[in-house]
């Protein structure tokens, strides 16, 4: 059984803009830096670092070097990187602290999506051979799924705006975020379809941003933070790639990935899931036995910031905020790598 | 598992799939201004207000310090400086190279630099002559030919478009112990 | 609570090839990976969790290529995580794969890299996408020349590795470059690449991959072959820039090293290594992290190579597999080492068996010589 007592014991995000002046190195040094100055834990004292970031959204091949400065990498320092969202750095330091001879860790996770056009680049994320030649954009993939989940008579389009209504809404009280506000039902319904069923509300924005994560176990965790929040249960699992292979409208692998992690169906205070387009919190939900009383999003979720490769580790630090500072019992935090919910993790977290 | 690589290998049916990404990012407002004083033929960086290390251009941060650093922090230095390391390039075919011919590839340490400007050719001097402790200088586009073209977020060609090349200046050598630390 | 015991009771690897036109990406993995899971005696099924890794993905120019090779890997249903650490990164892929097992999370992990570099263009990749591209070796050889002239090496040290590694490669069945007429005149000869490295002295641009098949210190002791055993691993990063740096024996490496040494409880490497697969793209690097590593002492490295130490029957074997000189699928190069090791530390590494080898160093690099993937694998348990 892994250890229960790592804890989220620092945590630092930038607000997620359409365009940063910044670097993504630049916006990654001060964020670092909070991170560890909230965890009180001085950078040189840290047992292993590992980053999160993706070549090709940066925009060159060894990109993610640049990103090492923001790790303070000298004197050198025991790191690695996956080439994955944040969260999965963070999965990786967790399981490198399951070893018993450090207690702390960084995680980091960062991208700039604004230099690039996401329909150009993440439809050179599939099968090379028999769907990126296709010319297959990420939107059009999330249309099919959407129109498989209304065809499946699951949800309607109805149930896609009240989605986007209520993330805005909840926005607002998100300093991070991007987009926010009080928007009804009818007019969404109102605007033209981008990939029919779905409209520009039902999508991400473009975002660049940059998160930081500084963890600790046992007594080191009590040392450094007042209410640390627990992680209880870790676990990813990836699905079969080719879309047409799998059922789009359930989300199997975070079933599994939550059941692994040991979420046993009980009571959540918070959740924040990665559901990058509207329909996917309706099958992430379902994918979870979620209820519909369940607090889902409540920093408004990707709809309303999306940093990506940075997105699934905010979601871990929404729910680790809200039971440090907010008072939550439990939360889960959902990740998602690949396109149309192929690849999930699941952490579940809880405060003392 | 296969065992064909025992006999001839099978054709197989190869496709060119050819990609164009586009990726375009505004400069920071630091190397905004890193430009705007190399077109004014100044080369400047940061140094750190706690190591006093200087960085050209500058960062917006040390990354040994790990302190920010801005404007206020702003130093000018040298386009004279020091050969620390070079090799000599002989280029290669693919697609976007334009090089044909061998070229110096050095490292320089500015007068004032903490750190080298990389990538550097060298010439008025035959190629095989070039080597470390050389003493040189820049040679500057004409004022109305440099642009920040060649400066990007990145950190490729940082005085590219501005410098087209460093040329001996005659001086004597430096001496190894004073630019040893400094090979990259 | 102290960490679970890693053994690698299977290693897999392709017949490594400029080009492997008889085979597509995910056959180029499954050849590695059939050959791992068969020489572990374990099915698909077996496996509860996959580590991929490989160098960026601008080579061969897919995004995140593990997402769609989930299939060929029997990944569906298993957490896969993908590694990306530069040159380094099969190094770093075995490591974390090791991880996964010394935590107890898992109990049989498949750890996979790869490249295909003849379905894209690393040159181009390397170069940004630009021109007046350095290549591989451009940003090195400064630093071999900064070696060079403070140790007064003579210049036919650089030759030496350059024959001896491709020798080495004839007894290696899966090695890319098989030069049986290969003398030290014709590295000698062979054009100027990056001044002062030669094109004999260079490794090759490979396709290629490499697998292991990982377990606990019980699936260590019931597996019919004899296994090889993690007694250490370490990774060290440090800054790849800054003012200062000594990129010639950069410190990361030197604490790397330090560190799984001090896991194995070896304390004269030169002594207690019985063999060491480093990764050692052009020549000099052999010398270069001798000394890096603190097996030879500063500016001593060049001599052992000199006084064929580090030749096949020599007292301090170096890359008897014929080493990154001889194979270089870039993101399955550093993976090689380590798989190698354990070959020599279990006795199956067939013709290129060094005698008696039972205490293995492996070593991988990459970025701009800033990150360091370290092992020593041993015969018995720890």
């Amino acid at each position: 059984m892994p250890a229960t007592d790592i804890a989220v014991v620092g945590y630092a995000q930038t607000r997620s803009v359409r365009r940063a002046r910044e670097s993504e190195v630049q916006l990654l040094v001060p964020t670092v830096a909070t991170a560890l100055e909230r965890a009180g834990l001085d950078r040189r004292e840290v047992g292993f670092t590992c980053a999160g970031s993706c070549d090709y959204l940066t925009g060159g091949p060894f990109a993610f070097v640049s990103n090492l400065e923001a790790a303070g990498a000298w004197p050198p320092i025991s790191e690695s990187h996956v080439e994955m969202d944040g969260a999965w750095a963070l999965y990786e330091a967790w399981v490198r602290l399951q070893h018993g001879d450090i207690d702390t860790a960084l995680v980091f996770g960062s991208g700039k999506s604004s230099p690039s056009d996401p329909a150009e680049v993440w439809a050179q994320q599939l099968d090379p051979y028999y769907l990126a030649p296709l010319g297959v954009d990420p939107v059009s993939l999330a249309g099919l799924q959407a129109r498989a989940l209304i065809d499946a008579g699951k949800a309607t389009e109805r149930d896609f705006a009240e989605v986007v209504a209520r993330s805005r809404r909840a926005a607002k009280d998100n300093a991070n975020a991007q987009v926010s506000g009080d928007v009804d039902v009818d007019p969404l319904l109102q605007e033209p379809y981008v990939r029919a069923p779905l409209r520009r509300a039902d999508l991400p924005p473009i975002s660049d941003g940059a998160v930081a994560v500084v963890l600790a176990r046992g007594d080191r965790a009590r040392a450094l933070s007042k209410r640390p929040a627990w992680i209880r249960g870790l676990d990813h699992r990836i699905e079969v790639h080719q879309p047409g292979m799998r059922d789009l409208t359930v989300s199997s692998s975070t079933t599994l990935a939550a059941r692994k992690a040991g979420y046993d169906g009980g009571p959540l205070d918070v959740v924040e899931l990665s559901a990058t387009f509207s329909p996917q919190e309706l099958i992430l939900r379902d994918a979870l036995g979620l209820g519909a009383d369940a607090v889902v999003n409540p920093s408004g979720g990707p709809l309303a910031a999306n940093p990506v490769m940075a997105t699934g580790l905010v979601r871990i630090v929404e729910v680790a905020q809200r039971i440090s500072e907010g008072g939550a019992r439990r939360g889960l935090a959902h990740a998602t790598g690949g396109q149309v919910l192929q690849h999930n993790l699941v952490c579940l977290m809880e405060g003392d | 598992m296969t065992t064909s690589e025992q006999a001839a290998p099978k054709e197989n049916l190869v496709m060119e799939h050819l990609v164009s990404l586009h990726y375009s990012e505004e400069l920071t407002p630091i190397l905004e201004r890193y430009v705007d004083a190399l077109i004014d033929g100044r080369i400047v960086g940061h140094k750190c207000p706690q190591c006093s290390r200087v960085y050209v251009p500058g960062k917006g941060y040390c990354p040994i310090c790990v302190v920010p650093t801005s404007e206020k922090d702003e130093v000018e230095v040298s386009d004279h400086g020091t050969v620390t390391g070079f090799t000599i390039i002989t280029p290669v075919a693919y697609y976007g190279q334009e090089e044909t011919e061998p070229f110096v590839y050095a490292s320089v340490l500015l007068d004032g630099a903490s750190g080298n400007l990389g990538g550097q050719d060298v010439v008025g001097i035959p190629r095989d002559q070039v080597h470390s402790g050389l003493r040189v200088r820049a040679i500057w586009k004409p004022k109305d030919q440099r642009t920040g073209e060649g400066v990007s977020n990145r950190g490729w060609g940082s005085v590219a478009s501005v410098i087209d090349a460093f040329e001996p200046t005659g001086e004597p050598d430096m001496e190894r112990s004073k630019y040893e630390e400094h090979i990259f | 609570m102290s960490a679970e015991q890693c053994a690698v009771i299977g290693v897999g690897q392709t017949h490594h090839k400029k080009k492997r036109a008889d085979v597509s990406i995910p056959g180029l993995l499954r050849e590695a990976a059939s050959r791992a899971l068969d020489d572990a005696e374990c099915t698909w099924a077996d496996i509860d969790a996959v580590v991929i890794g490989k160098a960026p993905d601008a080579f061969e120019g897919i995004v995140q290529p593990e997402l769609f090779l989930a299939d060929a890997l029997g990944g569906a249903g298993k957490p896969m995580l993908r590694v990306h650490t530069a040159g380094s990164v099969g190094g770093s892929t075995f490591i974390v794969g090791a991880h996964l097992i010394e935590s107890r999370i898992h109990e049989r992990v498949l750890a996979i890299s790869w490249e295909k570099q003849s379905e894209g263009n690393a040159q181009w990749g390397l170069a940004g996408g630009r021109s007046r591209g350095i290549g591989a070796g451009g940003a090195f050889a400064p630093w071999i020349r900064a070696y060079i002239e403070k140790t007064g090496a003579p210049e036919y040290i650089g030759w030496q590795v350059a024959v001896k590694d491709r020798l080495n490669a004839l007894k290696n069945p899966y090695a890319h470059l098989h030069l049986p007429d290969i003398t030290i005149e014709q590295v000698k000869e062979s054009a100027m690449l990056w001044d002062p490295l030669r094109f004999l002295e260079s490794c090759p641009s490979s396709d290629g991959a490499c697998a292991v098949v990982l377990t606990n210190e019980a699936g260590g002791r019931a597996a019919s072959k004899p296994a090889a055993w993690v007694h250490a691993t370490a990774v060290r990063s440090e800054l790849g820039v800054f003012p200062g740096r000594d990129p010639v024996r950069p410190q990361a490496g030197v604490e790397c090293a330090h560190d799984v040494y001090r896991q194995a409880g070896i304390s004269v490497p030169r002594q207690e290594i019985d063999i060491a697969e480093l990764y050692v793209p052009f020549s000099w690097y052999e010398p270069m992290w001798l000394e890096g590593h603190d097996i030879a002492g500063p500016g001593e490295g060049w001599k052992m190579v000199e006084s064929g130490d580090t030749e096949i029957s020599g007292s301090f074997p170096v890359n008897p597999s014929g080493g990154v000189l001889s194979s270089n699928p870039i993101g399955a190069s550093g993976m090689l080492r380590f798989a190698e090791a354990a070959l020599q530390v279990r006795g199956l590494a067939g013709e290129h068996q060094v005698d008696g080898a039972r205490t293995a160093l492996a070593q991988a690099y990459g970025g701009g010589a800033q990150y360091f993937a370290m092992g020593v694998l041993r015969s018995t348990p720890a």
